[in-house]
């Protein structure tokens, strides 16, 4: 700034009146500053603990389909419907919090299962329930045994892998598994994962102690799965449409119009889809995006037509992802995989 | 008399003892905070060694106008309000040392009664020994005063008004209307952040900090977090409590005008309140061009001599804190005693191991080559953030979007400093580094399971972490 000592006031007669709600200014008013005349109905709070404010987040274009992050606890049962897992929790085990909405690279908190403060064992520890949308990870991974194996890979210097705990199927299902531990912390983890709808589903224990780990794994046989549920080939099908990835293709779109991003987020939008049997839009789940992209991208999917995908001769739904605004990271290639060549 | 806000080295000495008594009256049984630590951590030392482009006389000229007392008019400081939080950068930005964030003694609380702002009523949140604060209203209010949910402001509501000042002529505004805010649960409070260092930060290629969030895009804590971007080059922005500000220059810009009230090269017009800017009143006519020098406020020197002088201020207060060094990690005195150097160790390492490393990473990232300093080029940032915003939670939401930052997102707060910081997280609403881990813990917060492995481990190892955390 130049120094400037005395500059004239410039004074003006009139002034601009304040809201009717605010405070006076000194010698304005008799009304004393901060206060509001008392008035019942302008005492209503913001509610405390509700996100009112939301930036990217998930929503979809109707209630009735679920949706990946839609489980809840009800009666220490976990049940997500959209995935098919009905999953008893560990007495005096609880989901103390909700998780955060799915991210922009598809990746979801199905639950977070902590003691409830009932609870009296010896042992804490926690069971975290993922989903990897694997048409949106940028993770070389294509389903939950790659997903796996990609960990084990880049374990961080922290932790050391151990024995694996499970051998065999896990509520009737196979599953992939891995474990590993922390010398400083003297935490076990043990990562079970398996692939349902296209989404790599991670049951991931932490303790420190192991017998608690294993008992969690026993009680895992009690669980529900759906019949696809496999850690290399849960692709949907049966009571689930058939997931397919990159099915909105040139080849499969018979029209399209593509929505016109107004607003430069900077972001990516995934998008899930599922495609009724005549080939038109029927659901839209948003992972992650802002409320003018939910509009523009769900008015532009109304126009999408699709030929029919048929199985054994006859048309089925589809579900398929597409990443609308930014693109993602190219996924780097696995350890001792070369680059692929587009 | 107008004074100028409290002196830094003053509030050294008040915080020796205060920060430690906080620790000690609030910490739960088991795991102590070991509360500020008072030994030097190197802060307020420039990064700048070998000089060979002649920036350490522009860090130094920029130090000396952050700690500049602004005035309205009749000062060679002028511009100042007609709204304001402070009137001083370094009132602010005053612990450890200058840079840093709100000291122990709030200048705020005395403003009234100092002659900085005397017509004005010091609102119930700004206390003696409080966080020193700037105030948002999630929403606007309607007119009959009940809160308009579906209308998001956000906007800082300026605590204090030139009102009453004899360098003010006639201008009288009203605050905010900060008890009815407070009753209808209508405002938010942020702390200042700590700006050593930061040059290291804004040196930091986007490709870097994509590197780092791919690096722990799977890990095993449900954590996944997101950039938040500028709107104008789409580039990655990172500084501000959500990561709102691509640019030391533009943050300083910015606070300039919405902390102090000064119209600048960057922030050109005087802000009115963001209900005054809604309803298109604006500001009276008499509280404008209150320095009588007309707009904007600040701005180059051509004239002046030396060459740091033709500068701006806010081109100067940039320079300060690109070239503030980092603070460097140092040991830890808990109850009287020194914590040994392996317990810090065996906390860093309990720190990583639980999943705090990963949104709080030690070091996200080398800087790319700068044409400003050799200091600031090819240096790993030991800032332990990865930039990222995450969802944060019920418990820490503040309904403020800031950029393509939701009311819950906040960015990695960077723990460098963390042991000489007394007010934590975003609001200040603790001095209790347990309180503080706690809040992490909410529902809709990508830490909870982090939380919970804090959790699992025994006290004395929870004490582990802790010590190390006051160690940086």
């Amino acid at each position: 700034m130049r120094s400037r000592f005395l500059c004239s006031v410039l004074v003006f007669a009139s002034s601009l009146g304040s809201p009717a709600w605010a405070q006076s200014a000194a010698g304005q008013s008799s009304t004393k500053n901060g206060d509001v005349p008392e008035n019942p109905s302008a005492m209503t709070k913001v509610p405390t603990g509700v996100i009112l404010v939301k930036g990217a987040w998930s929503s979809a274009s109707d209630s009735s389909t679920p949706v990946p992050e839609g489980g809840s606890v009800t009666d220490n049962v976990f049940t997500n419907t959209y995935f098919g897992i009905t999953y008893p929790l560990p007495k005096n085990w609880t989901e103390k919090y909700k998780g955060p909405p799915p991210s922009d690279s598809g990746s979801y908190v199905l639950a977070q299962i902590q003691p409830s403060d009932d609870y009296k064992g010896p042992s804490r520890g926690n069971i975290l329930i993922t989903a990897q949308d694997l048409f949106f990870t940028s993770l070389p991974t294509t389903n939950a045994v790659d997903l796996t194996a990609y960990e084990k890979e880049n374990l961080q210097s922290d932790y050391k892998l151990e024995p694996s705990p499970v051998a065999g199927k896990i509520a009737g299902r196979p599953f992939t598994s891995f474990a590993y531990w922390s010398p400083a912390a003297e935490l076990h983890w043990y990562v079970l994962a398996t692939e349902i709808r296209c989404h790599a589903v991670e049951f991931i224990l932490t303790s420190r102690d192991t017998k608690l780990l294993g008992s969690f794994v026993e009680d895992m046989n009690k669980m529900q799965l759906p019949a696809e549920a496999s850690p290399d080939k849960g692709e949907g099908g049966g009571a689930f449409p058939v997931c397919i990835k990159d099915y909105a293709n040139e080849e499969n779109l018979i029209a399209r119009v593509d929505p016109i991003l107004t607003d430069h987020r900077y972001t990516s939008v995934p998008v899930r889809i599922i495609i009724d049997k005549n080939g038109k839009v029927k659901h839209i789940h948003f992972l992650s995006a802002y409320p003018d992209q939910t509009k523009v991208i769900t008015d532009a999917l109304a126009e999408w037509k699709f030929k029919p995908y048929l199985k054994d001769g006859q048309p089925v739904e589809v579900e398929t992802g597409i990443l609308f605004g930014r693109p993602q990271i190219a996924p780097a290639p696995r350890k001792g995989q070369k680059p692929s060549v587009e | 008399m107008i004074k100028p806000a409290k002196i830094t080295s003053v509030l050294v000495v008040v915080l020796s003892l205060a920060g430690i008594t906080f620790a000690q009256k609030k910490d739960p049984p088991g795991a102590v905070d070991p509360g500020v630590q008072t030994a030097s951590r190197g802060t307020g030392a420039t990064i700048i060694v070998t000089d060979p482009n002649g920036y350490l006389s522009f860090f130094e000229n920029g130090l000396a106008r952050f700690q500049e007392v602004e005035t309205v008019s009749k000062s060679a400081n002028v511009g100042l309000g007609p709204r304001f939080n402070s009137n001083q950068c370094s009132s602010c930005h005053a612990f450890p040392a200058v840079g840093g964030t709100g000291a122990a003694v709030n200048p705020q609380f005395e403003f009234v009664s100092d002659g900085v702002a005397p017509d004005s009523t010091t609102p119930s949140f700004i206390t003696a020994n409080g966080p020193t604060r700037e105030a948002r209203f999630p929403f606007f209010f309607n007119s009959n005063g009940t809160v308009n949910t579906s209308a998001p402001n956000g906007g800082v509501e300026d605590l204090f008004t030139v009102s009453g000042r004899p360098d003010a002529g006639t201008c009288k505004l009203a605050q905010p209307p900060f008890a009815h805010a407070l009753a209808t649960n209508n405002v938010i409070f942020r702390i200042p952040t700590p700006t050593f260092g930061l040059g290291l930060v804004e040196n930091l290629d986007d490709s870097t900090l994509l590197k780092n969030q791919q690096s722990n895009l799977k890990n095993n804590f449900g954590i996944a977090g997101t950039f938040n971007h500028n709107g104008n080059d789409g580039t990655i922005s990172r500084f501000g409590w959500k990561a709102q500000n691509k640019s030391l220059q533009l943050f300083a810009g910015e606070a300039y005008n919405v902390e102090m009230g000064i119209t600048n090269e960057i922030f050109n017009n005087e802000r009115p309140l963001p209900e005054e800017d809604q309803l298109g009143t604006g500001l009276p006519a008499n509280c404008l061009n209150l320095g009588g020098i007309g707009y904007p406020e600040d701005e180059t020197n051509p004239l002046s001599s030396p060459n740091a002088a033709v500068l701006d201020d806010v081109s100067a207060f940039a320079n300060f804190m690109r070239f503030l060094a980092p603070p460097k990690p140092g040991s830890v005195v808990l109850n009287g005693t020194t914590v040994p150097a392996a317990t810090i160790a065996a906390g860093k390492a309990l720190f990583s191991a639980i999943g705090c490393a990963t949104c709080h990473n030690p070091t996200p990232g080398t800087t790319q080559a700068s044409d400003f300093d050799p200091e600031l080029s090819n240096q790993p940032v030991n800032a332990f953030s990865d930039i990222e915003i995450h969802h944060m939670g019920t418990g820490l939401a503040d309904n403020v979007s800031q950029g393509g930052a939701g009311g819950e997102q906040f960015r990695t707060a960077p723990l460098w400093g963390l042991g000489q910081r007394i007010f934590l997280l975003h609001d200040g609403r603790t001095t209790n580094l347990i309180t503080a881990i706690q809040a992490h813990a909410s529902s809709g917060s990508e830490a909870n399971t982090v939380i919970s492995n804090f959790n699992s481990l025994t006290a004395a190892e929870q004490q582990e972490v802790l010590d190390f955390l006051r160690s940086l």
